[in-house]
């Protein structure tokens, strides 16, 4: 599977409109260093041609295509507002030169 | 098995841009260009050192904040809440960071540069060393961590919520570690100082990131500040660096010319101390069976420093001129390769450590 959603991720996403993006967040380092951080924001992505879209049960996942087949896994964290999606297994990866 | 994984993995410097492989070099270069600035044109220094308001020297100050600011502005402090994934890498890093590492660095620079190198160092420098390798040993790496776990395939959610704890930690507890250790050393410094350089370099910049990060957010949508907006302020972080080097080392110029063998006392007890820490939380990660892509990039993250804020302390606190400042551009010039050493073993000992549940495939890093 190109993505796993766990069941809580899923009814949360459903009441925020059913839509995820898992894209790569870069990050700089303290002296010119970076790398791209998986990240999962309950949001439709901004250029959605760029990602991969997939329908699971309901849930709309855009993807980075990059990430697809990663055997990633969708879930969500927090608590009350402060509850927020987060993209487990996935690894550091090189930023885009 | 090993050689599967090996070959999963990036090659040590693959991904590292050419500014941070080769930071030694240009820390280096820095060094000279600073001593030769402050040797053949002193007026520049001189000039620069007058700008100064309540203490604190406005050039400096700025080109502080030009290297700190861009990592506080990507501080994601909704991380913080995932502190219950992986509980034992965060256990084992906070502790070795924050209840370990500092005392550790404070021990082994104490009895090298107090007792060991006593007949080598004047007193009173090498007091001023202690002092830089305390303010090292008190900053952990916030940042550059993001590459070393790449470099080790390491677990970007772990990394990710272990460098926004560490951010939140330090605003904290930098400023009494720092305090206390300083006070057991008979290095008298008042409490008002180091807390304006607390609020000067930790807490306006990072308010100051939280509040751009935030706003531009709202305005213009987060991947438009990831891929845009960051990709411009990144840069800045080095280029501060860089010159803030050049301006210390136009007035340390003296000291090094005087005494180039001091650069090598002070890098000893540096180079043990990140050695001992790496091995100490990596071992602690094994005992503890903690999958390698959480327990390497956790030992990475101890062993390096935020050595921006321990330059920034240290000039705050003891000035551009002090043997403290020279200390903690010592922690600058042996990073990249020590880290890298350390890189090199964590990937060479991946095989001694489970595998985490949820594993990236191997194709999507070729």
């Amino acid at each position: 599977m190109a993505i796993e959603v766990s069941d809580r991720a899923r009814e949360w996403l459903k009441n925020k409109g059913g839509v995820a993006t898992v894209r790569l967040s870069p990050r700089h380092g303290c002296c010119g260093g970076g790398a791209d951080i998986a990240v999962a924001e309950a949001r439709a992505p901004e250029a959605p041609e760029r990602y991969t879209r997939l329908d699971l049960d309901g849930v709309a996942v855009h993807i980075d295509p990059t990430l697809v087949d990663q055997g990633l896994r969708l879930d969500v964290e927090g608590f009350l507002g402060l509850r927020h999606l987060f993209v487990e297994g996935a690894s550091p990866t090189r930023p885009k030169e | 098995m090993a050689d599967d994984s090996l070959s999963q993995t990036p090659t040590t410097t693959e991904g590292m841009g050419l500014f941070e492989r080769f930071l030694s070099v240009w820390v280096a270069l820095a060094i000279i260009a600073g001593v030769l600035l402050g040797q053949f044109a002193p007026a520049v220094p001189e000039t620069l050192s007058r700008f100064e308001y309540a203490q604190v020297s406005i050039p400096v100050a700025i080109l502080i904040w030009a290297m700190i600011f861009p990592m506080m502005a990507q501080i994601d402090f909704s991380a913080v809440l995932g502190v219950r994934r992986q509980p034992k890498g965060l256990i084992i890093t906070t502790s070795v960071n924050w209840l370990i590492k500092p005392f550790t660095m404070f021990a082994i620079a104490w009895f090298f540069l107090m007792v060991l190198f006593q007949p080598l160092i004047p007193e009173e420098l090498a007091s001023q060393y202690l002092a830089g390798a305390i303010l090292l040993g008190a900053a952990p790496c916030t940042a550059m961590v993001f590459v070393w776990s790449y470099l080790t395939r390491g677990d970007a959610a772990y990394t990710l919520v272990q460098v926004a704890l560490n951010d939140l930690i330090m605003l904290f507890a930098f400023a009494p570690i720092v305090v206390f250790l300083l006070g057991v050393s008979n290095i008298q410094v008042p409490w008002d100082t180091v807390a304006l350089s607390v609020v000067l370099y930790i807490v306006i910049p990072l308010a100051a990131g939280y509040l751009t990060r935030r706003s531009l957010i709202a305005r213009h949508g987060i991947e438009w500040y990831d891929n845009v907006f960051m990709k411009k302020v990144g840069p800045v972080t080095p280029i501060g660096l860089i010159i803030t080097l050049v301006l210390l080392f136009a007035f340390q110029g003296d000291v090094i010319i005087a005494n180039p063998l001091h650069i090598v006392l002070i890098a000893i007890p540096l180079i043990i101390q990140t050695f001992l820490i790496f091995f100490l939380a990596y071992g602690w990660a094994k005992a503890w069976k903690v999958p390698h892509n959480v327990a390497a990039p956790g030992a990475m993250i101890g062993a390096s420093n935020f050595f921006e804020l321990a330059v920034a302390a240290a000039i705050a606190l003891f000035g551009l001129q002090s043997g403290a400042a020279l200390a903690t551009v010592v922690g600058v010039l042996v990073e990249v390769p020590l880290m890298l050493a350390l890189v090199r073993i964590a990937n060479r000992t991946r095989h001694h450590f489970p595998e985490a549940e949820t594993q990236p495939a191997a194709e999507a890093r070729d």
